[in-house]
């Protein structure tokens, strides 16, 4: 994203003059046609997709010299703890941050390729609109649903195994790792129709997306809040929501997303107990009415 | 499903009833589907065992008479329609990513799709090869399938190479459809939930889908080993045994009856080879 | 009066618990942030949250005990209210994150659990794994979404905070700010606004801070007139792994379970570390400390790695300092039980493993205690009183900052696991006040001239087209980040002299003026990263003219802030009587020091764009200055001397006395 920094630590001998190579899926804004565009970078040890990333934005030229508008993307924390870096590098979905160049070129050696995650609509290069992603936190209610923020004495006692159980899940940085590798989770592009308000349009992006699959991410959360002493109070609203339109139903049992996950979130273990309380909780609906 | 940004009032319904509708197509996978998958493949193995007692097993479904026309249309028909249509809906819904993800499970997500639209498409075509339904269609272009002469009409239907590999391939994709439906299904129900009783799971699958691949395979192995001549004289007695039961001819007598239900004294399958 | 409407910039801890209340009492809140506030940089934070607990208590810890640690942590540099104020809430607001799910650790009693931290003898550090900063942002980010979803907040994520508006009074109106995808700007009218933005690490370039920690929205708040305290006190991390893109933290913890640290006696020694022969290293901090060993406190290591590796020049690497930290002597499974997340994220970014690799390790800038100066009342008791409009207020009225970006509680130098809890209370305790201020005043927002608003944005429009329409001179503002970085990183850490900050002021006014004629690469609407990191380059000018002022003009050593020229050693005789007097001459200084510069920077934008320096005095009525001796050579007789020193003015005084109003005025 921003402030590249060419570290004061230069190359040792041996790598002088070695090149990384780079091919980058750019897109000047939405609607418009994305292009290869391929850079090149000296090689340093120790370097990640970040750090080549900032360094072709400080020269914003393509690797046969053409000044071009430097690449843009997302990213915070580097240390893959915000979420911001997803991309798909050398066709995968991963944290920019922390994909090694030596790895990359290990798994591909003529050159790296970025492109931005393709279930999310693009805003410009590796930058894409992920606000369907938290609708989906929404949509499944994830969070405690406490009286206020006064005191009230400590939380419910836990068990260190309902800890461990929980703390996984509640690792989850919001990539979308697991939605980009999910074959059951495609993208929501709406476009703003002529004379369309900004609320009207805004309404309509929300009803569709909350029309298509919440994905793995927003079930885990369900079922962290749902095992949750005080999250459980609202379980029923939970398993509403997981069984409504995009709900739980959608999952193919395609078991990309726990494979993808950065964070190693058990998340197929989330989407079976979520159907097994779906399960439980549409039969018993059926006999309450 | 695709989700538009404008919902027609069919996709409304859809959309509110969906997790329904995904369940009893869940479940129809399961009951009656898979259940008759099951019972059908463990039946035509019995041809392994001779044209008698296959035909024997023949007989006995079709002793349900003028019923089995509603039976199937009411418990395989429409429950195949309907789990075909909405797996047809689910298929077009998602965007198989194998190439960029090459991990079992998404191998295994593949091949439950791949394997659903040739099991449709076998399922068509075995019902216009060897079902009534299919006759009209089929004309006198193709030797189809006759119950009263099980055997005999199956293994000249089944004469071509060609016929008995499209068969096992049609096979073995609705059996690996549905082994691998089975364990799909224990975690869309949330039978088994961590990734230990997934894989405890998973072998139980890998074991219904070894039992029914033997018993479709031996099928096609039992059919190729009926001495046609032999069968058709056998079927002609019981036909004939059938239509005096009936009193459509009057009663044998007690010899011809004994050698009726012996059958080994007319069925020896290697006498023709 | 209708209820007010608050704008909150930056949703990391401090902003979303400021929401979270002031949702929660019926205002309505615009939350702006950089980024999804769920990825601010708050996720950083490992260690944990710190406050008194049940078991400690049992153990003699009290508030006023945490108050106490935190206080002489600091060297003093902090006004006495609001920390005590803080530790008191400390066990409320962590049974508040408990019960918004939080998933601390457990006892097996079901109990949470507690570990040890510097500076304190208590087990008084709540923690959620090695993630506890992620799971308290965590479950404010919920909070803040469920009220989101009731209409009561509306965030603003990919936005930047330009400016504050102020109408002819002085008084803060709203704020100016910019879309980063679409790059349009909009006025925010509020009744007040809060800043909640952060520290400042990148200007410093690398540091353990996240990418948009540039302090660009305390710097616009100080250039329209915003006081800023103690800007010099910046903490240094001794062990963090050096990367090109950023320095990630290397936790304390690794030394706490046997990690040591060592450099080759010969210098840039090729070999591989592992077949280097004991003989042939340096165990530096077990040769100068044999008594504390690794375990010095975190100035101490993180001064004594930066001497080996710049003055001694026997940094393990030639172009780059850095030092072992070696695990490779401990067992396997024992490290994997206790370090596994530290030694993931090793692993992860550098490729190695060191369990079976000594680290490469070098301090790093990791937290700025100075900030915003903000304002206090005095409670009765002795704490904040709640519900003053002078809480966390500015030096505009109207205008707050709360978390990182003030500079109230941490002093000279922060405690581990106290920022933490400081970003929460500060946004949690400020909410009454600013409702309470926002209601005083004889205006709306609302009813505020569209006039007023229609300037300051044209303002801002202006200067991001003239951003957008330099011709350049060649210089890139990448490059210019990078130097000033390098600069800072030089002058202004560790190790401090005059003549070096002096030149280093004059190199920054040069690297500013390079900035005034370097253009932007991308001259594009469109979500163009290009302008707004140039933008807020140009913001962090003012923060390293701060730092470097205040470092330069204060001339003595406290807490993260060390000039040699101004060290005081310790004792030198040896026989019983001289050494006695040297105590009595150690303390003597100690005192006409603390008279001299037990005070805060606060610096003001100056006519000719330099910082204003004035000197504010700390109110430390509740528990008088003494002595910081660690590791000092005669510390116990100093200590002895201070302690009849103390005993006898107390005698004199009958009591502790009580503090004097604030010496800095609340108005601008
Ligand atoms: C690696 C690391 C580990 C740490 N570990 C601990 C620990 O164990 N215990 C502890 O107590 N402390 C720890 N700290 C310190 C602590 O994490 C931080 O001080 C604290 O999280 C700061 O929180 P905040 O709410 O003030 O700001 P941040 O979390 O930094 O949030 C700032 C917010 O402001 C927004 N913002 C900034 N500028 C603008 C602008 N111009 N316009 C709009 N929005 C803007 C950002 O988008 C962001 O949302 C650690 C720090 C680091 C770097
Ligand atoms: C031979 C008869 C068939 C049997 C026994 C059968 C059985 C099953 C079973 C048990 C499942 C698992 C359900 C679950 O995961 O909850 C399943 C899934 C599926 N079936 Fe079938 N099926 C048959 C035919 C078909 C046909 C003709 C199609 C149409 C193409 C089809 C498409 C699918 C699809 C797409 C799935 C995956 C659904 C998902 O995982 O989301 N099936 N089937
Ligand atoms: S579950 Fe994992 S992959 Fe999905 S958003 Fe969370 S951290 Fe990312
Ligand atoms: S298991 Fe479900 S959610 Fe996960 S990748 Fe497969 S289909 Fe998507
Ligand atoms: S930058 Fe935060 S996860 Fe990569």
């Amino acid at each position: 994203m921003i402030a590249p920094n060419h570290a004061a630590d230069s190359a040792p001998a041996a790598d002088e003059g070695r090149e990384i190579r780079v091919r980058i899926l750019r897109q000047d804004a939405p609607g418009q046609e994305s292009y290869w565009e391929r850079h090149a970078v000296p090689y340093e040890p120790n370097m990640n997709v970040i750090s080549v990333l900032q360094r072709i934005a400080a020269g914003a030229r393509s690797a046969d010299g053409r000044p071009v508008a430097p690449v843009t993307w997302d990213c915070n924390c580097l240390e893959e703890v915000c979420g911001s870096c997803t991309m798909l590098i050398n066709g995968r979905t991963r944290m920019a941050c922390s994909a090694l160049v030596d790895r990359l070129l290990e798994e591909q050696p003529e050159e790296i390729e970025l492109r931005p995650m393709s279930k999310f609509p693009v805003v410009r290069d590796l930058v894409v609109d992920r606000r369907r992603l938290f609708r989906g936190l929404e949509r499944v209610k994830a969070w405690v649903p406490v009286d206020d923020s006064y005191d009230h004495g400590p939380g419910p006692r836990i068990s260190p195994e309902e800890q461990e159980d929980a703390y996984p899940l509640s690792t989850c940085m919001s990539c979308g790792c697991c939605l980009e590798a999910c074959p059951q989770y495609t993208k929501i592009e709406p476009v703003r129709r002529e004379g369309e308000t900004g609320e009207a349009f805004a309404e309509r992006r929300q009803g569709a997306f909350d029309r298509g699959f919440v994905g793995a991410h927003a079930v885990s959360q369900a079922m962290l809040f749902n095992a949750h002493p005080t999250g459980k109070m609202i379980a029923d609203e939970r398993l509403e929501a997981l069984t409504s339109a995009g709900g739980i139903q959608m999952c193919g049992n395609a078991q990309n997303c726990v494979a993808v996950c950065p964070k190693a979130i058990p998340l197929t273990r989330s989407i079976a107990r979520a159907g097994r309380a779906a399960t439980v909780w549409a039969i018993k609906r059926l006999f309450d009415r | 499903m695709n989700v538009s940004t404008d919902e027609s009032a069919a996709a409304s319904f859809l959309g509110r009833n969906q997790f329904l509708i995904y369940r009893l197509f869940s479940l129809s996978g399961l009951v009656p589907v898979g259940g008759f998958l099951a019972v059908h493949l463990l039946t035509n193995a019995s041809i392994l065992g001779g044209a008698e007692s296959f035909q024997g097993r023949v007989d006995l479904i079709h002793s349900l008479g003028a019923l089995l026309v509603p039976v199937e249309i009411a418990l395989i028909f429409l429950p195949i329609l309907f789990h075909a249509t909405v797996g047809f809906m689910i298929i077009a819904g998602g965007l198989p990513n194998v190439g960029s993800y090459p991990y079992a499970g998404n191998i295994r997500y593949t091949l439950q799709r791949a394997t659903g639209m040739i099991a449709f498409a076998f399922i068509v075509w075995h019902l216009i090869h060897l079902h009534w339904l299919g006759a009209p269609v089929r004309g006198n272009a193709l030797p189809g399938f006759d119950p009263h002469h099980a055997s005999s009409t199956l293994a000249v239907a089944m004469g071509s190479m060609v016929m008995n590999l499209l068969y096992a391939i049609g096979m073995l994709s609705a059996v690996y459809h549905f082994a691998n439906g089975l364990w799909s299904l224990g975690i869309t129900w949330g039978l088994w939930t961590s990734p230990a009783a997934m894989r405890r799971a998973n072998w139980v699958s890998v074991v219904v889908g070894a039992v029914l691949a033997a018993a479709g395979l031996g099928s096609l192995i039992g059919v190729r080993r009926v001495d046609v001549e032999a069968a058709r004289a056998m079927e002609g007695r019981r036909e004939e045994m059938r239509r005096m039961l009936e009193g459509e001819v009057p009663l044998p007598s007690a010899r011809m009856m004994e050698t009726a239900v012996e059958p080994r004294a007319v069925e020896s399958p290697r006498t023709g080879t | 009066m209708a209820q007010p409407r608050v704008v909150v910039v930056g949703g990391g801890l401090a902003g979303l618990s400021a929401t979270m209340r002031l949702a929660e009492l019926g205002v309505t809140v615009d939350l702006l942030s950089l980024v999804p506030v769920k990825r601010s940089h708050s996720v950083c934070a490992q260690g944990g949250i710190n406050s008194v607990n049940a078991l400690t208590r049992q153990q003699g810890d009290s508030e006023w005990k945490h108050f106490d640690d935190t206080v002489y942590g600091g060297d003093f540099l902090q006004h006495q209210p609001p920390v005590k104020e803080m530790a008191d809430w400390g066990p409320r607001i962590i049974d508040l994150m408990d019960r918004l799910g939080v998933p601390f650790n457990r006892t097996p009693e079901g109990f949470r659990d507690q570990r040890r931290f510097g500076g304190t003898l208590y087990k008084r550090t709540a923690f959620a794994g090695a993630t506890t900063g992620q799971q308290l942002l965590y479950a404010l980010d919920e909070q803040v979404r469920r009220h989101e979803v009731a209409g009561r907040v509306t965030k603003w994520e990919f936005w930047d905070f330009l400016a504050p508006v102020l109408d002819d009074t002085g008084r803060c109106r709203g704020a100016i700010c910019q879309d980063l995808v679409s790059m349009q700007f909009r006025s925010f009218p509020a009744d007040a606004v809060i800043l909640a933005s952060g520290g400042c690490g990148l200007v410093y370039g690398r540091s353990t801070m996240s990418m948009v920690c540039t302090g660009s929205a305390i710097s616009r708040a100080y250039q329209h007139g915003a006081a800023y305290g103690n800007g010099e006190f910046i903490q240094v991390h001794p062990t963090a792994i050096p990367g090109a893109d950023k320095l990630r933290l290397m936790s304390e913890s690794a030394r706490g379970e046997g990690g040591r640290v060592w450099v080759p006696r010969t210098p840039q020694d090729p070999r591989d570390p592992r077949t280097i022969p004991e003989a042939e290293r340096c165990y530096f901090l077990e040769e100068r400390y044999p008594k504390y060993k690794n375990l010095v406190p975190r100035d101490i290591a993180t001064r004594e790695i930066f001497d080996i590796c710049t003055t001694e020049g026997l940094s393990v690497e030639k172009d780059r300092p850095c030092v072992y930290l070696d695990l490779t002597h401990l067992p396997r499974q024992e490290l994997d039980r206790k370090l596994h997340g530290i030694l993931e994220i090793y692993e992860k970014f550098q490729g190695v493993d060191p369990r079976d690799v000594p680290m490469k390790i070098f301090p790093a800038v990791h937290y700025s205690m100075g900030g915003l100066w903000v304002d206090y009342q005095r409670s009765a008791t002795g704490g904040m009183e709640e519900g003053s409009p002078r809480n966390h207020q500015t030096s505009i009225p109207g205008l707050y900052a709360v978390g990182e970006c003030d500079y109230q509680y941490h002093g000279a130098n922060r405690l581990g696991a106290n920022s933490l809890l400081s970003c929460i209370f500060s946004g949690l305790f400020c909410a009454s006040g600013v409702i309470a201020g926002s209601q005083s005043s004889k205006r709306t927002a609302a009813e505020e001239s569209s006039r007023l608003f229609d300037a300051a944005l044209r303002r801002e429009q202006d200067r991001h087209e003239a951003l957008l329409g330099r011709r350049g001179s060649g210089d890139n503002p990448y490059q210019i980040h990078q130097e000033l970085g390098a600069l800072m990183t030089r002058v202004a850490t560790v190790v401090r002299r005059n003549e070096q900050l002096s030149a280093a002021y004059d190199e920054v006014c040069a690297l500013e003026d390079r900035w005034r004629r370097c253009a932007v690469s991308d001259t594009g609407n469109w979500t163009n990263q290009n302008v707004v990191f140039t933008k807020s380059l140009g913001d962090m000018f003012p923060l390293a003219k701060i730092i470097l002022i205040g470092a330069l003009q204060r001339d003595e050593c406290r807490g993260a802030h060390f000039k040699p020229a101004f060290a005081v050693p310790g004792l030198q005789a040896t026989d019983e009587a001289a050494r006695r007097r040297e105590a009595e001459e150690w303390c003597d200084r100690f005192a006409s020091n603390t008279a001299r510069w037990l005070k805060s920077t606060v610096a003001r934008p100056g006519a000719d764009g330099h910082p204003q320096i004035a000197y504010e005095d700390v109110d430390t009525s509740l528990i008088p200055p003494r002595p910081r001796l660690y590791g000092l050579v005669g510390a116990d007789l100093i200590e002895e001397v201070w302690r009849e020193r103390q005993q006898a003015s107390e005698a004199r005084v009958g009591g502790t006395g009580v503090g004097s109003g604030r010496p800095l005025a609340a108005t601008s």
